[in-house]
């Protein structure tokens, strides 16, 4: 550690790093807020307006229903996304040989462009030629068909299962990897009483890796607060913005319609609740800690 | 008794099996489905969702490399992807030595701005962002996507590595420090060796993220010559909407050689993407 005299070193290798950081995240961060207490079309005068953009935005029902449809999405994608993904490290940890193949393909499409899904998974809910609808008219379920995108009914729950399609396997694999770590010795002794691969699991791998579910919530509630590819190729939040999220709606407002400064007093607001978000759950973590010590 | 629990055991496992060819159905005919229709033409594609194509007549899959832009599109990703993530690597390990071996005035407060921006969200500042693109002359330029996907890739980057470099007792650079070693020579001889597992993971993770990245790219680029793959396949699509055939083959060329690149470094892509939500 080099820390007696003033050195010029450490700041020289930081430099880099911290002016196109600083120039590309940290100011249009402050200029993002400063933009929202301004009425803005992106070219021409500013006219402060104090808090009339956060007033407006409390009151705009289609950006209220953005954030119900965030909900909704989230609630999906933890059954969709992480619970799948738990079930399906439980079957992929059970001993069993050709294990590993199945753990290297689950994976296969989190690496794949989300515009790539998006096209193919619209082919897929295709009323005419999709799979969903020809595999019901193959089963004599004819009356089953619909549009899936189309219908405001099906539009959030069907991205909702395009969005499991990508990250079960995300989930499964970071589940895994926490079984992975559970030392042998605790289980050995479960596999040489006779327990079952499915009571092992439930009673004993499920309940040592609390932490990694835990985690894995977060990330999946993050995720979807930020979610924009699937949303914007499949619908871009139609029919009737019921698959309208934060981030399409963002996007309407600030390169459709130009309002610059209300679009930014809606990402600030994104912002804050993504924050209060992490700390509650960082506290949330440190609490559970402190009990395990106990 | 030992054969009725053998014949118990294998129907157990055959259940396993079951299940997991299952669940690999789930993922893969999508997939499987997409090249299928490809190589069929559009009636087909209506007709016979489920049937196999007559032949394998990769003439579609051309028309889409060439008359759709597909290669130009491609040649885009490729530059954006690879000068982005020798950019990461360069300035996230500088930052990550000064961070990991210095003790200096301001340098927690600025390895906590880092690690704040790992939270961040885009929509937190790509309004803005859009602005100083705008203002810095940048856009319809290949730096127009380059220079925020550094910014972006640099906080996770750093973090990571600032964890290898940690592992590398100080005494190791005291002592080259004393046999007149330069700081650089510290860093480019003794640093970088140890932590090329690590540049490893960052490039993988930086450079898929580059190569997918779709808001920014729609946004920032409007000259068709200058777009990544992601924001040209939208281009392609809205101009063939209802070339199925066509679009399934633009689709395909995407998917393939990606899946040939995660079948060949499948365990480092996965610990790439899996290290940063861990950590």
């Amino acid at each position: 550690m080099n820390s007696r005299k003033f050195s010029l070193v450490p700041y020289l290798f930081t430099a880099p790093a911290l002016t196109v950081f600083a120039l590309m995240v940290l100011l249009p961060l402050a200029m993002t807020v400063v933009y929202s207490f301004m009425d803005w079309k992106g070219y021409g005068a500013m006219t402060p307006v104090g808090l009339d953009n956060y007033a407006r935005a409390l009151a705009d029902p289609i950006y209220l229903k953005s954030y119900r449809n965030v909900a909704v999405y989230i609630a999906l994608t933890i059954v969709l996304e992480v619970a799948v993904g738990l079930a399906m490290a439980g079957l992929i940890s059970a001993r069993l040989r050709g294990a590993a193949y199945y753990r290297t393909a689950f994976f296969t499409p989190v690496m794949l462009p989300m515009v790539v899904v998006g096209y193919l998974w619209i082919f897929v809910y295709n009323p005419e030629f999709g799979l969903v609808n020809s595999l019901l008219r193959l089963a004599g379920l004819e009356a089953w068909t619909r549009v899936w995108l189309g219908d405001p009914k099906t539009a959030l729950i069907a991205i909702s299962i395009v969005s499991g399609w990508v990250f079960a396997g995300f989930y499964m694999t970071i589940f895994y990897m926490a079984i992975q770590r559970i030392p042998r010795e605790i289980y050995e002794t479960a596999y040489v009483d006779g327990v079952g691969e499915f009571r092992l699991f439930w009673k004993i791998k499920v309940p040592l890796i609390r932490g990694m579910i835990g985690v894995s919530l977060l990330l999946c509630i993050m995720g979807a607060f930020q979610g924009f590819d699937l949303f914007y190729i499949m619908t871009n939040g139609g029919p009737y913005h019921a698959t309208e999220i934060v981030t399409t709606y963002l996007v309407k407002v600030v390169f459709q319609r130009m309002n610059v400064g209300y679009g930014a007093a809606l990402a600030v607001i994104l912002t804050l609740i993504v924050i209060v978000i992490g700390v509650l759950f960082s506290l949330l973590r440190r609490k559970e800690r402190n009990e395990l010590e106990y | 008794m030992a054969a009725v629990l053998g014949g118990k055991r294998s129907k157990k496992r055959a259940a396993f099996h079951l299940l997991l060819s299952v669940t690999a159905l789930w993922f893969f005919y999508p997939m499987i489905w997409m090249v299928m229709s490809s190589f069929k033409t559009n009636r087909k594609i209506f007709s016979e969702p489920f049937a196999l194509p007559e032949s394998l007549n990769f003439g579609r899959w051309a028309e889409a490399w060439q008359s759709g832009h597909l290669s130009r599109y491609a040649f885009n990703s490729v530059i954006v992807t690879s000068v982005t993530v020798l950019f990461v690597l360069f300035f996230a390990s500088m930052a990550a030595y000064a961070f990991s071996k210095w003790r200096f005035k301001g340098g927690k407060l600025l390895l906590s701005l880092f690690i704040a921006g790992l939270f961040l969200p885009v929509q937190s500042y790509f309004i803005a962002q859009n602005e100083l693109v705008a203002f810095l002359k940048l856009r319809d330029t290949h730096w127009a996507l380059i220079v925020p996907y550094i910014a972006i890739g640099l906080p996770l980057a750093i973090f990571l590595l600032k964890a290898y470099i940690d592992t590398i007792p100080g005494e190791m650079t005291d002592s080259a420090r004393m046999d007149g070693c330069k700081e650089w020579q510290i860093y480019s001889r003794i640093i970088i060796p140890v932590i090329l597992p690590g540049l490893a993971t960052v490039a993988i993770f930086t450079s898929l993220n580059a190569w997918n990245e779709f808001l920014l790219a729609i946004l920032y680029i409007q000259d068709n010559a200058y777009k990544t793959i992601p924001a040209g396949l939208l281009t392609f699509s809205s101009r063939y909407v209802t070339d199925y055939s066509k679009l399934f083959s633009a689709l395909s060329l995407v998917t393939i050689p990606m899946i040939a690149v995660y079948v060949l470094f499948s365990r480092h892509i996965i610990a790439g993407l899996t290290e940063g939500a861990i950590k």
